[in-house]
């Protein structure tokens, strides 16, 4: 250790350029993975945030809430056994300013007032405070268009008009922010598109673990977790994009493990020498992976300091969220492929001859 | 009569050449006692550097057998080989062959064993060589003299049994060569050690007590 950084401090400025190199490299896919989560985060984070612990959605439904129907008279079975359930319906329309013909797109979520899944406001009022007026809890994202508690919002479609009671923080589905209206305000809303419209739930939320004696064939329980894998385009773009992150930790990772052999390539002789001289090649070996280990910590320790620091600093609608520990993840792996590249270099100086020191300077 | 440290008993050693084997020595005995400074000389390509390496363990003889400090190690594992140049041997390389990251005091605590951080061990030694005003500098801030000095003092470190310089006056001028000859001299005398010097520089054979050619080869001593 003490060696390494002295070899380290020695040859300054080889270090740095590589260490800067580094660190761009490894801002570059801690940035890129806060993006990927952000994005992933866009798309279910009005579920993750959700506190239940199942949905019970239709048997046919392939664990899709959106596509589901579950009878309005389950609500009250389940209560009855003592299960804490609560009714959820998830709709993608759009609402524009009462005085506005701009369309934003929204996704309800019906829930009723007061329920477990009511998330907190971070302004205004929950929704069980309405005087009978219809009401509805909105994504901040939506104050960057100019929407503030106390306004009138109109559903695009069916006319009906909403006063926005209050916001939430960090509730998006499928790409679009949320907005959480009462089980009646959507009835209502519903029958104003289509007459027919007959009240029911597409799921119901359901916290604890207590056997809920579903019939198999019509009904199945599934996990938040399963639920949110199964939300359409989900699992795909997350996919896509986690291996876009780790193909690049891998790069970066392979980049330091190619400088490091050809600076061992350059110091063969040296190496011959310290073999010559007694040192055992674990030693030696030791000495370079300890290099490694600081060159690469260092790098990730300036860049986790750089991405959360740009992310401070970045606007609100910036779909990015990283989450310390999964920041951490990264780092280390990198941290670790950067050490097993190095096992290259390692192997390159265990077949290094130390007869090379024995002679002029210049026969290899 | 003192101890024997340094015994190389028929040695034999070819290099394979194209197809054909090229014999390199042959049958090569030589002892070397405790406070003796023996010095090999020969034309380029006689095998002086071979005959070094083979007495460093840094090649493996054909045949014949290697003692230090009476303890046979012909056959010691590539392990026990490192271990025993490490704490048993002491290399003056021609080109100084110092690490160049590393400040004098340092190169010597690099190579010292480990657990035996002897700070005495190194102030001595660079007091005796005169090199103490280079403690803090690195090689290439240093003479060649300096350097070469250097390098002594990490040869007798570990307290080895044999020291084995090649050519270690081959990038010195005249005079420091000598200055840097005389000093292995001076250390092998006053530690008792057993010391081979291969060299070219026929002006230092003087400091020497034996010298030995190289001739077609064989080892012939003379004198």
């Amino acid at each position: 250790m003490r060696y390494a950084l002295k070899e380290i401090a020695f040859e300054k400025k080889k270090y740095i350029l590589i260490e800067l190199l580094l660190i761009l490299l490894m801002f570059m896919v801690l940035f890129l993975s806060g993006l990927a989560s952000g994005l992933g985060r866009a798309v279910t984070s009005a579920i993750e945030t959700m506190d239940a612990d199942s949905f019970v959605v239709d048997e046919s439904a392939e664990k899709m809430i959106t596509v589901s129907k579950v009878e309005t008279g389950l609500l009250d079975e389940l209560r009855a056994k003592g299960v804490e359930a609560a009714p959820l319906d998830i709709h993608r329309m759009h609402i524009r300013k009462q005085d506005d013909d701009e369309k934003l797109n929204i996704t309800y979520f019906a829930i009723e007032a007061g329920s477990f899944i009511e998330p907190e406001v971070i302004e205004g009022k929950g929704l069980s405070h309405s005087d009978g007026e219809a009401t509805i809890l909105l994504d901040d994202d939506f104050r960057v268009e100019g929407i503030s508690v106390g306004d009138k919002v109109v559903d695009a479609a069916a006319g009906t008009e909403f006063t926005v009671a209050g916001f939430v923080k960090d509730r998006m589905y499928g790409h679009t922010s949320v907005g959480y209206i009462t089980t009646d305000s959507y009835t209502k809303l519903r029958q104003a598109l289509s007459p027919m419209y007959v009240p029911e739930y597409h799921a119901i939320a359901v916290k604890g673990d207590k056997d809920l004696g579903l019939d198999p064939d019509i009904l199945e329980s599934v996990s938040k977790k399963e639920i949110i894998k199964n939300i359409p385009s989900y699992t795909a773009e997350n996919m896509t994009i986690t291996m876009i992150v780790w193909v690049l930790v891998i790069i970066s990772a392979v980049i330091i493990g190619i400088f490091n052999y050809i600076m061992t390539l350059q110091k063969r002789r040296q190496f011959g020498v310290m073999k010559a001289i007694g040192l055992s090649g674990g030693e030696l070996a030791g000495m370079l992976i300890c290099e490694v280990c600081i060159v690469s910590v260092f790098a990730g320790i300036v860049s986790l300091g750089l991405t959360f620091g740009m992310a401070a600093a970045m606007p609100e609608k910036m779909p990015f969220y990283l989450e310390v520990s999964n920041a951490v993840t990264v780092t280390a792996a990198f941290v670790v492929i950067s050490v097993l590249s190095s096992l290259l270099s390692v192997i390159n100086i265990s077949r290094i001859d130390p007869i090379i020191a024995i002679g002029g300077g210049d026969n290899e | 009569m003192s101890k024997v440290l340094l015994e190389l008993k028929d040695i034999c050693k070819a290099y394979q050449d194209g197809s054909e084997k090229r014999l390199i020595l042959e049958n090569i005995s030589l002892s070397v006692e405790a406070g003796e400074f023996a010095a090999v000389v020969g034309p380029s390509g006689s095998g002086k550097s071979t005959l070094l390496s083979v007495a460093g363990l840094l090649l493996t003889p054909d045949s014949g057998s290697i003692l230090i400090a009476g303890k046979d190690v012909t056959s010691a594992s590539k392990r026990e080989r490192t271990g025993i140049r490490r704490r048993q041997i002491g290399f003056v390389f021609q080109n100084h062959n110092l690490l160049p990251f590393l400040k004098t005091e340092d190169q010597l605590s690099f190579v010292q064993d480990r657990g035996v951080k002897d700070k005495s061990k190194i102030d001595e030694l660079l007091r005796e060589l005169g090199i103490e005003s280079c403690r803090s500098s690195y090689p290439a801030k240093m003479s060649g003299g300096e350097r070469q000095r250097t390098a002594i003092a990490r040869a007798f470190i570990n307290d080895p049994d044999i020291i084995l310089a090649d050519e270690p006056t081959a990038s010195l001028d005249a005079e420091r060569g000598r200055a840097v000859a005389e000093m292995i001299k001076a250390e092998v005398k006053k530690r008792n050690k057993a010391a081979i010097m291969v060299t070219h520089d026929t002006r230092i054979l003087d400091l020497t007590d034996k010298v030995y050619r190289i001739e077609d080869r064989r080892l012939v001593a003379e004198q």
